[in-house]
């Protein structure tokens, strides 16, 4: 028997439609599962420090025949800020002993051993600035 | 303004002397909710001042320190006084340890769900991302031999300089060899490119600085690896053309949002700006082959067979056509022009030149055989066009001597070099970054 065109044709393309339909709604319903499916994921977070929880100084009883250290940490305009604090206290609290320091060790964040030495010696309070 | 909170709690502790931090209002969250609980003073008395300061005359000054604190409203000298006197709360002298949490070791959702939940979390950088089951990260782990629970570093949102004895300014955050892989994942990168992630990860440097400045951090890589993993050093060297140049950055990234606590806007971000290069970072692989002198990690004291990563941090690179100095000439005067840029240049990160082949090759035969000749050049006054400094370490600044008015920095001025892209035309870039350190990747193989 010989095939003719006019038939096989439309066959072929109907085997082929049922085929791609069937795949689609295959896909989709897979999309589906994987909208609805919950998987699990590993969490990219570091581990935070514990806080040690540390001492405040006591306060002073008065702030008269005491020294407080105004201590620039060196941030633009602190030297005026400060300066201009510690003439506030000469006009408005005369009993207090200012003394200007400016932090040394080359950056912001850098300790300052002889400083801290100086102001456990000798001051009684520390005024700092300036955080920008 | 946590360098200050750092050195008070330190004072108020360690030595027993009463304090008052000043600190601008513009921080008054960041420093409540974050810098003094952190470092275990939440009772810390800041007196919090009128912005700005920086920029403000004597006479303004003088009125503002009579003026009201924003936060409190009451007269900040008169509260600086209270502040030192006032006795102690209870909840003041409160001692003690306080564990914290990172939150759940892993989620379960679905895929929608878990990128909106890493999204909203602050766990990405806002764009999608690889979600990474075990499976994943597994094979993620195969990119070393490393021990996935063995701890590769610590990371906080703001790095000390090297060598200095700095106080801690944000509380330092680890992490394991699992840790990096995980982000890894997210990033998109290979297991094959795990090393140089680990490698950057064990220095404990954030890719996102907390800084104001909006500085950006950068990556120069050499040695066999970069084949290996197939690093782009050929045409757009520092563009997005290559899946490891792209994804090597994007995982440095999200390590330091994830295992550094650093980008939080408010707390561990406060660039004024911003930085489009902290989108990736400055991601270079240098083009060894094309270039004329010793790559930048022999030069360093590696050897050419060393896989090496050096990390960088400053203001960025960019065209060197950004400068008036670079104007297209019949015949170019690379060098020249190299050191009239570098003398108009801001020195605090020093000088990055970023050449292509064929201007460093130019350079090489106008007579600098080797990168320290040229770098002696440029060092040299520049003959009308400004002068540099010497490109030498500078010394210590003197104890308590600083001059008023000057920022306290020590990082330059130094001059580097580093050969990538492609040959196909004379271009060249250039910006302030420093190198820090320098780490072997095979180490971390």
């Amino acid at each position: 028997m010989k095939w003719r065109n006019s038939t096989v044709i439309p066959a072929v393309l109907s085997i082929s439609l049922f085929f791609c339909y069937s795949g689609l709604d295959h896909q989709a319903q897979a999309q589906g599962n994987a909208d609805k499916e919950k998987i699990t994921v590993l969490s990219p977070k570091g581990q935070p420090p514990p806080i040690q929880m540390k001492p405040m100084a006591p306060r002073l009883d008065t702030l008269d025949g005491k020294t407080v250290y105004l201590v620039n940490d060196g941030y633009l305009g602190t030297d005026i800020l400060l300066g201009e604090m510690q003439a506030w206290f000469k006009a408005n609290m005369p009993q207090v002993n200012t003394v200007y320091k400016v932090k040394g060790g080359g950056g912001f964040t850098a300790e300052d051993p002889d400083l801290w030495a100086e102001i456990k010696a000798k001051a009684d309070a520390v005024i700092m600035g300036m955080g920008h | 303004m946590a360098a200050v909170v750092g050195h008070c709690v330190n004072i108020e502790s360690i030595l027993g002397v009463p304090t008052v931090p000043l600190i601008i209002s513009e921080f008054y969250e960041q420093v409540k909710t974050h810098h003094t609980v952190q470092k275990g003073m939440p009772g810390l008395r800041v007196t919090y001042l009128i912005p700005p300061v920086w920029g403000k005359t004597a006479e303004q000054i003088r009125r503002d320190i009579v003026g009201n604190s924003p936060p409190t409203g009451k007269m900040i000298m008169r509260e600086i006084v209270e502040n030192l006197t006032k006795p102690l709360t209870t909840e003041e002298q409160k001692t003690g340890t306080i564990e914290q949490s990172a939150g759940p070791a892993s989620y379960t959702d679905t895929l929608d769900n878990l990128q909106r939940i890493f999204l909203e979390n602050r766990m990405t950088d806002y764009m999608p991302i690889i979600l990474p089951t075990e499976g994943k990260v597994a094979q993620m782990l195969k990119g070393t031999s490393h021990d996935p629970d063995e701890v590769v570093g610590k990371m906080a949102a703001h790095t000390a300089m090297p060598g200095e004895n700095n106080v801690e300014v944000f509380e330092h955050w680890s992490y394991t060899v699992k840790t990096v892989a995980i982000n890894a994942v997210m990033a998109g990168a290979k297991p094959e490119y795990l090393p140089v992630i680990l490698a950057v990860a064990s220095t404990g440097k954030e890719a996102i600085s907390v800084s104001d400045n909006s500085f950006t951090e950068g990556l120069i890589i050499n040695g066999p690896i970069r084949d290996e993993i197939g690093l782009n050093y050929g045409i757009g060297a520092l563009g997005p053309f290559s899946q490891a140049n792209s994804t090597i950055g994007r995982a440095w990234n999200l390590l330091s949002i994830n295992a550094g606590n650093c980008g939080r806007v408010g707390t561990t971000y406060m660039g004024v700006i911003g930085n489009p290069m902290n989108w990736n970072n400055v991601i270079m692989a240098e083009n060894e082959e094309a270039s004329p002198w010793q790559p930048f990690h022999v030069r360093k004291g590696f050897k050419p067979n060393d896989s090496v990563v050096t990390l960088c941090e400053g203001w960025g690179i960019l065209s060197a056509k950004n400068s008036r100095y670079s104007v297209w000439e019949r015949e170019m005067d690379f060098s020249g022009t190299l050191k009239k840029i570098v003398a108009d240049q801001d020195m605090l990160f020093g000088a990055m030149a970023v050449l292509s082949p064929p201007v460093a090759d130019y350079i090489k035969e106008e007579g600098f055989d080797t990168v320290e000749k040229l770098v002696q050049f440029i060092s040299e006054s520049a003959g009308g066009q400004g002068n540099i400094p010497q490109a030498k370490k500078m010394p210590p600044l003197p104890k308590g001597k600083l001059p008023q008015g000057k920022m306290p920095f020590r990082w330059g001025p130094q001059i580097n070099i580093v050969v990538t892209g492609g040959a196909n035309n004379n271009y060249w870039s250039y910006g302030g970054m420093a190198p820090r350190q320098s780490v072997l990747i095979d180490d971390w193989r």
